[in-house]
This record gives C-alpha cells, sequence and structure tokens, in this order.
C-alpha cells in the first residue's frame, strides 16, 4: 500500500482540486457537537472532531427516503438520495460501521438503495483522537486496513496519507505535485510516536471476548429488568448507532391525484411496536426483552456469524442515552460490576 | 353519475378551534379536500352544513363540557360510521379536563360563575370524548399537523386506516440530528410525546412541551425521576407533564401520590 | 472500493411484482382464500418455491405484508393464499374483488426440507386457523405420494365452520393412502360425526409410528405447540424432525428491516420454518 505525505496547508488545495469532481460532506459544527453536512465553505471542515451525532450511514440510507411512487401502473423505484459524493472526515470507528453494514446488505439479496449509495461515496478517512467515551481499542476498530479510499493521518504539522484504492488513487493523480512519495526517518518516527501515544489515550474498556458468554449467562439476570424499568424507549441507542440497521416501511398516499410514496424510516428494536404483529400480538411486550435483543445483536449475535462484535466503539451510544443504557453500562453490569449510570440509580430508589 | 365519494363531517366541541383551523390552513390542498369528499358539515368553513346525513367519517374537535356538547357528540356518533378524535382537546381531554375531582371542579365552578344558573347548556367536567362515545382514531396534536391530517385523509379515502408513528418525538429528533436537550440539562418532554411534529421545536433548539401528548409507551416514572436528579422542581414537572396530557396523567399523579406518602 | 459492490445494474428484490387476483371466497368469518397470478405468464410459470415459503404482498396505497403460500409447487402457475384478516393489509385485501391487481415479490424463506423429508412417514399436526403454510406441504407429499411413506393428518378446529378447508379434508378421509382424522372442540351444528376434542385427542388414533423414520409438521396457535409437541415427544419423534412455522412481523422478507430477528437469526431467511430443537436452544423462539 502507498503512504504519501501531504503537507497541512496542502490539505483545502487538494480538497478544491477533488471539489470539482463531486460534493465533499465532512464533519462541521452544530451546537458544540458535529455532524456530516455537505460542504459549502472548507473552513467549516472541522479536522479535530469527536463523533458526529449521527454516524455516516445516513449518508448510504437516509432516515427517511422513498423507495417508490407508486400508482395503478405499478411501482417506479426511486433513487434519488443517490450521488457521487466524497466523505471526508471519517474516522476509523465509522468505517468499520459501514464494513459492517456491507455484511448485512450485500448478503442474500442485495439492498440496492444501500448499495448504490455506498457505490457512489469516496470514503476518505481521517484519524482521530479518543475521548473519554471512545472504546474502539476494545473492539478492535482503531485501525482500519481496508473499506477506505484515501486515509489520512492528523500529524499536527502534516498528513500521513493511505491510499487504499485505485479510485482514491485517481484522486491524489489530480493533484500529483502536492503529495510527497518521499518520508524521511524523521516523518516514520512521529508517525509511530502518534501511534504509541494514541494507544494509551483510551479510558474506555472493554472486553467483549467474554461477551457472548455473559450475554448467553446472564440472559436472565436482574438488571435487565432494571434497565427495562429506566429505558425511556426513545430508540436514540438505534439511530445514533453506526451498525443499526433496522427500518420500517409504510405507504403514504396523496390527495389530488399524486402517486404515492413507499416510504423507508429507520426503526429501532427498543420501540414498542418493533415485534408486534397483525392483530396486535407483541413477541416483545416488555422493555427489557428488547433491550436484550438490542445487545444480543451487538455483543453476541455478530461474533457467532463474524467473529466480532457489531459494535465499534464509537462511544455514541454512551454520549447520547438520557439514562446512561449503553454498552459500557451493561457490560459493566454483564461482567457483574457496579455501575454509575442513572438506570441503575433508579432501580435502587424503587426499591428502596 | 352516482356520487360515491365519502360523506365527511368536521365539528367543534370545547376547545380554541384551532384544529379546524389547521384543515383550513391546509390552503392549496383544500380544494383536493373539498374535491375528493363531500364535506356536509364543517362549521368554520361552510356555511351550508346538513347535520343529520349519515357520514363514512366524522372528525371531531375539542373535548365535552357541556350536556349540550355531550347529546351533539352522541348524535354524530349514531349517524357516522368511523369518528376521529382530532387534537388533544378530543382525544385526551386537554388543558380543561386537567382538574379532575369532580369535588375540586363542583368547587371552581362555583368560584368562577358564582351562583348563576346556567340556561344555554349546562355544565361538566370537562372530559375527552372516547369517555363517551367509541373513538376509531387520534390524530394527536396541539393543534394537529397539515401533513399527519393529509396523509390520513388521504388513507382514509383509499379506504385505509391512519398510519401514525407510534413512537416518541426522540426518533424523528435524531432523525434530524439534533443534539439531545436532556443530556444538557434541558428540560425536553420528547421522550414522553407522540411523534409526527417532525420534532420541530427541538430542530429550532427548543425542548419538547409535549404538545403531541404522550407516546404509546411514555415511560413517565424514568423521565420525572431523571428530571429530579437533574435539579427540577417537581410541580414544574408535573405540570410541564400534564399541560398537554389531558386526563392521561391522571394515573400517574394518583401513583406518584402513592409513592411519597 | 471493495471488490464485492460491483455492478449497479442489480435487480431491487424490493419491486413489487404485479399480480393479478384470479378468485376469492371466504372459507370461514375472517378467513379468505387467495389465488394470484402473476401478470408476467413468464415469470408465473417459472415462480419457484417449496412449500412452507412465504411472499410479500402490496395492495396499492395501503402497504405490504408477508404471507405464507398454500399453495404447492408441484401445481404450477397459480399461488393460493389462506388470509385471516388481522390488520391493515389483509383488510384491504379482504376488500378487493376477482381481477383485482396486487403487487408480489417472493418466495422468500427457508420452507419445508421436503428432500430430507422424502420416503419418510409424515404426520402434520393442524390446529385453529393458521393452517396455511401445512395445505402447501400436504399437496405436496399428495402430488407426489409415491415419494413419502406413510402420511397422517390430524386436525383440529374450533367449531365446524372454523375448519378451513373442510371439504377438502373429508375427502382426503377417502383416501385409501393417507390417514385423515378431525375433531372440534364444541360442535354447535349437532351435524358433527367426527372426535370432539383437542387436537392432543387423536393422537391414539395414529396407526403404528417408526419415530427415526418420521418427520411431523405442526402449525397453529401458539397455545397449540406445548400440548402438540408433549405427544409427539412421547412418541419419541426426535426434536429435530419436529417442524414448525413460526409468524414475525417484517416488512422487507430479506433479511434487512430487522423485525423479524430473534436471537442471532432472522425468520426471513432462516425460517420461517423451524425445528423443535432451534426452539430449544433459542432464548426468543416460542
Amino acid at each position: 500500500m502507498r503512504i504519501l505525505k501531504l503537507k497541512k496547508a496542502d490539505l483545502y488545495r487538494f480538497l478544491e482540486v477533488i471539489y470539482k469532481e463531486a460534493d465533499i460532506w465532512a464533519p462541521q459544527k452544530k451546537g458544540d457537537k458535529f455532524v456530516f453536512d455537505r460542504v459549502d465553505d472548507f473552513s467549516k471542515i472541522e479536522l479535530q472532531t469527536t463523533r458526529t451525532i449521527i454516524p455516516p450511514k445516513k449518508i448510504m440510507v437516509p432516515p427517511m427516503f422513498n423507495m417508490f411512487d407508486f400508482n395503478e401502473a405499478g411501482y417506479k423505484e426511486d433513487f434519488s438520495h443517490i450521488s457521487k459524493k466524497i466523505l471526508f472526515g471519517i474516522h476509523p470507528c465509522d468505517i468499520h460501521g459501514l464494513l459492517t453494514l456491507d455484511k448485512l446488505f450485500i448478503q442474500e439479496y442485495p439492498d440496492p438503495y444501500y448499495m448504490g449509495a455506498r457505490e457512489k461515496t469516496l470514503i476518505l478517512g481521517l484519524s482521530c483522537w479518543p475521548d473519554e467515551h471512545c472504546f474502539c481499542k476494545s473492539t478492535r476498530t482503531n485501525i482500519i486496513e481496508e473499506g477506505y479510499d484515501l486515509f489520512f493521518t492528523d500529524l499536527d504539522e502534516f498528513f500521513l496519507v493511505w491510499i487504499g484504492s485505485s479510485q482514491g488513487d485517481d484522486l491524489v493523480k489530480l493533484a500529483p505535485d502536492k503529495f510527497d512519495e518521499n518520508l524521511s526517518d524523521k516523518d516514520i518516527q512521529a508517525y509511530i510516536r502518534w501511534q504509541n501515544d494514541k494507544e494509551k489515550a483510551f479510558k474506555t474498556e472493554i472486553d467483549f471476548v467474554t461477551m457472548p458468554d455473559l450475554m448467553e449467562l446472564k440472559y436472565k439476570a436482574p438488571f435487565w429488568q432494571e434497565a427495562g424499568d429506566a429505558c425511556l424507549a426513545c430508540g436514540s441507542c438505534s439511530m445514533v448507532c453506526p451498525t443499526c440497521n433496522c427500518y420500517n416501511v409504510a405507504d403514504k398516499t396523496f390527495l389530488g391525484g399524486k402517486p404515492g410514496k413507499r416510504i423507508r424510516t429507520w426503526d429501532s428494536c427498543t420501540l414498542p411496536e418493533y415485534s408486534e404483529v397483525a392483530g396486535g400480538e407483541n413477541f416483545r411486550e416488555d422493555k427489557s426483552d428488547r433491550l436484550k435483543l438490542w445487545y444480543t445483536h451487538k455483543l453476541q449475535a455478530y461474533v457467532s456469524k463474524y467473529g466480532k462484535p457489531s459494535c465499534v466503539g464509537c462511544g455514541r451510544c454512551i454520549a447520547t442515552c438520557p439514562v446512561g443504557i449503553n454498552v459500557k453500562t451493561i457490560a459493566r453490569a454483564l461482567e457483574g460490576e457496579e455501575v454509575d449510570a442513572f438506570w441503575k440509580k433508579m432501580s435502587r430508589e424503587v426499591t428502596k | 353519475m352516482p356520487d360515491n365519494k365519502l360523506k365527511i363531517g368536521i365539528y367543534e366541541l370545547t376547545g380554541c378551534a384551532g384544529d379546524a383551523l389547521l384543515i383550513i390552513d391546509c390552503e392549496e390542498e383544500l380544494v383536493n379536500i373539498f374535491k375528493a369528499a363531500n364535506i356536509e358539515a364543517f362549521l368554520m368553513a361552510k356555511s351550508d352544513n346538513n347535520d343529520e346525513v349519515e357520514l363514512d367519517v366524522a372528525l371531531v374537535e375539542g373535548s365535552v363540557s357541556t350536556e349540550k356538547e355531550l347529546e351533539e357528540l352522541r348524535k354524530i356518533r349514531k349517524r357516522s360510521k368511523a369518528l376521529i378524535a382530532i387534537g388533544i382537546c378530543a382525544g385526551l381531554g386537554g388543558m380543561q379536563s386537567y382538574f379532575l375531582d369532580d369535588k375540586d371542579w363542583a368547587k371552581n365552578l362555583k368560584a368562577v360563575y358564582g351562583g348563576v344558573e346556567m340556561i344555554h347548556a349546562k355544565a361538566l367536567p370537562s372530559k375527552p370524548i372516547g369517555d363517551f362515545v367509541k373513538v376509531d382514531y387520534f390524530l394527536p396534536g396541539c393543534p394537529i399537523g397539515k401533513e399527519q391530517f393529509l396523509s390520513t385523509f388521504a388513507r382514509l379515502l383509499a379506504g385505509n386506516p391512519p398510519e401514525l408513528f407510534r413512537f416518541p418525538v426522540c426518533v424523528e429528533c435524531k432523525w434530524h440530528e439534533n443534539d439531545c436537550l436532556l443530556n444538557k440539562n434541558i428540560l425536553c418532554l420528547g421522550p414522553l410525546t407522540a411523534a409526527g411534529c417532525g420534532s420541530v421545536c427541538v430542530n429550532h433548539n427548543l425542548p419538547c412541551v409535549g404538545c403531541w401528548g404522550p407516546s404509546e409507551e411514555a415511560n413517565r416514572t424514568a423521565e420525572y425521576k431523571l428530571l429530579l436528579e437533574k435539579g427540577y422542581d417537581p410541580a414544574l414537572i408535573k405540570n410541564k407533564m400534564a399541560n398537554f396530557s389531558g386526563t392521561s396523567i391522571t394515573q400517574f399523579f394518583a401513583r406518584l401520590k402513592g409513592e411519597t406518602k | 472500493m471493495n471488490a464485492e459492490h460491483k455492478s449497479l445494474e442489480r435487480k431491487n428484490p424490493f419491486t413489487p411484482e404485479p399480480a393479478r387476483i384470479v378468485r376469492t371466497y371466504p372459507l370461514t368469518d375472517d378467513v379468505k382464500f387467495f389465488q394470484v397470478r402473476l401478470v408476467d405468464m413468464d415469470k408465473a410459470l417459472l415462480f419457484k418455491y417449496r412449500p412452507g415459503q412465504f411472499a410479500m404482498i402490496s395492495v396499492l396505497g395501503t402497504g405490504e405484508a408477508p404471507f405464507c403460500i398454500s399453495s404447492t409447487p408441484s401445481r404450477p402457475g397459480l399461488l393460493e393464499f389462506c388470509i385471516r384478516k388481522a390488520g391493515t393489509v389483509t383488510g384491504a385485501l379482504f376488500k378487493l374483488k376477482e381481477n383485482s391487481l396486487i403487487g408480489l415479490r417472493g418466495p422468500y424463506g427457508n420452507g419445508f426440507p421436503v428432500d430430507d423429508m422424502k420416503n419418510k412417514d409424515i404426520i402434520i399436526v393442524l390446529g385453529g386457523l393458521v393452517v396455511a403454510p401445512l395445505r402447501s406441504v400436504l399437496l405436496y407429499c399428495l402430488d407426489n405420494r409415491d415419494q413419502f411413506g406413510k402420511v397422517s393428518v390430524l386436525y383440529g378446529a374450533k367449531r365446524p365452520a372454523e375448519m378451513i378447508f373442510r371439504e377438502e379434508y373429508f375427502s382426503l378421509k377417502e383416501r385409501g393412502d393417507l390417514e385423515c382424522h378431525l375433531t372440534v372442540d364444541q360442535d354447535d351444528t349437532g351435524t358433527w360425526k367426527e372426535n370432539i376434542g383437542v387436537v392432543t385427542t387423536l393422537f391414539p388414533r395414529l396407526k403404528k409410528v417408526d419415530p427415526d423414520a418420521t418427520y411431523s409438521l405442526v402449525c397453529g396457535p401458539p397455545v397449540m405447540y406445548k400440548f402438540v409437541i408433549k405427544e409427539l415427544l412421547k412418541l419419541n419423534i426426535p426434536k429435530n424432525q419436529i417442524l414448525m412455522t413460526l409468524e414475525r412481523r417484517m416488512k422487507c422478507g430479506v433479511g434487512k428491516c430487522g423485525h423479524c430477528a430473534i436471537d442471532y437469526i432472522y425468520t426471513c431467511l432462516d425460517g420461517p420454518v423451524f425445528t423443535y430443537w432451534d426452539v430449544l436452544h433459542m432464548r426468543e423462539l416460542i
């Protein structure tokens, strides 16, 4: 794999060149958080970001989009969310998130809505620095070896740029003078130092090896009920999770002879109607049962199929759940440790 | 040609008429509404209202707060195949049903009106229409939403039941990639409130006040305790929760009372 | 990009194929029979499926829902469904008349392992109104009668009027090449000549069972499974030769939308046919 050097000051110049090829989407500020958005002004691109509120899955399958226009003549597919994009500033955990979604959306019957957008999106990854919620080291998604076209490691003075695909190579060739093939020993040392320092910077660690067994052994543990009692069933954990893929479909009709639309929206297994069948029977009426499904999928199910958890350690559930139900606190509860979270406090209050 | 268009009536009981107003506010779609169905009664929009005809669908706004309204509601129900409560007042009772204790209500009535004998209509404690007649569907909102109303109307015309979101505002709020206000210690009722509004308040950085009424599985206990922990005054939390919950909040308050005893 | 992401020109698995309702008539108060044909005749004839598989049916403007196919692939061209009125899509389907257009895609799911079942004895146990998937496999066995051993059918309904395809089962009793025992919980007609009692009361009527050479297929309301399985285990039928179909919420049918997930499997891909062993070692199956 070729690794090149790009001067910090040359990044925007490079982006300006490739901007002619496609819209660039990159992390930008929203309040005191970050979101992936279309870039209109390069100065608004944030290079030192933590997680965005919602992962880049929104670019492949938007939260709400139309699958088909329909009328008496039949169903006509609508791929209007798909356009050529360059996604810049995506962190290793989120690239792993997309690789995880790939497996699901490709298997058996490829989903053309996801795949179409995925194929038209170039992935320009960017290195990051862990905050208190990041635990990608534990999920081994802190390092990325595939799934990007270019990957930029930020070493303060300059970027090291990995070329991950032929299309990535094409982008570099649009501005060959900006990239330097010759890395000095000093450059390499800087990179090694950076990597070592980053390894040590993680504050949250979770032992995922034991999780599948613990999910099985602790399936009836009382803490599930406590978490269920506190769960607001707000679905936020799924919306922000880079590997949650569930969706709902509903037909919408309009007045005045306009064609109808088959609308696909993000869904969550923590919502009440998720497992309800026609006639009203609900296979997971209890919130704790729904949480168990969520965590079975993150900590156990994917492991049995692909040998790794479907959690990528981005920390979004930790940053998002208002009552503190997240991979970290559930893992601690599974390990039988003290949990410092609102859902646990609430249960103590209730039993008091 | 026989007219097989659906016959629809739109009625207003005690409320601010905001839901009827919203329907009128559908502007360019209003033509389509009147084209697609026979609007037999709609006091705010037309003067030739037929109050005897059998209806396919009756849309009723407002709560019942007089005996006359109760009588009218029963008549509407009798001649309608389907009855839809539109808005928080019809569906849950609205703010006017906040004081639910019949004893308090009698006291309040006396305090406000003194000994005046009501000739026009005898007052009743205000209650949601579902307390008196069968309600087939409920479109929440204070007022109801334009998009929700139009899509429901289109579904009804095709003979389909409305398809409403059954989850809380938070889901839509995340679709719009808003940062959670609760996590910033702001009193936001998103987790307790039915979605459908498009999380419009939070999109503008304002907390959800709950104007679409409680969502199907509103976990009031958890939200209440969470807000207590964030330092909010119990009375304030309860007031906020009650605003758009109508009579649906009574059970929760009764339980809270039991717990604090 | 990854080598896996290839051509953009691929079939959209979510596109409903236009299909026409050829025949429809009520089977009970809330179950209706639908005979459906894909409008494209080539596609209709090439629609290959296994008994126990399902299809997604769309009603224009109403929505889409999964339905078990109750016809047999041994009679190609027309698809049949026995549909119970339960929700929005079924409500709209019930209003459709013959010759109406609907959307259909499939077949999906694993279906019954009919190849493994060849030369084996088959015990089919049916209960109540949910019998569609077993009608498919029963007709399949009858159409290929020489490929299977003994075939026995036990069917229990609440009342005679709720026995779906009653006449079909009565005529089965006339055939010499299979056993068919019928029962109702209650006879409100006064003309019922068969057994009265729950379906398990039919088990003593089964002629000698060779358990290892027997596949038993069970379909009915959830409460029935427990009691029927108990009887089948008493007969020593191996747990992985007791088969059942399960119902779950589905929005896609192809392993994407997630709703039918049970533990780490998807009912739409790995089911809807499961063995009793699956049920025992998976936490949420029944």
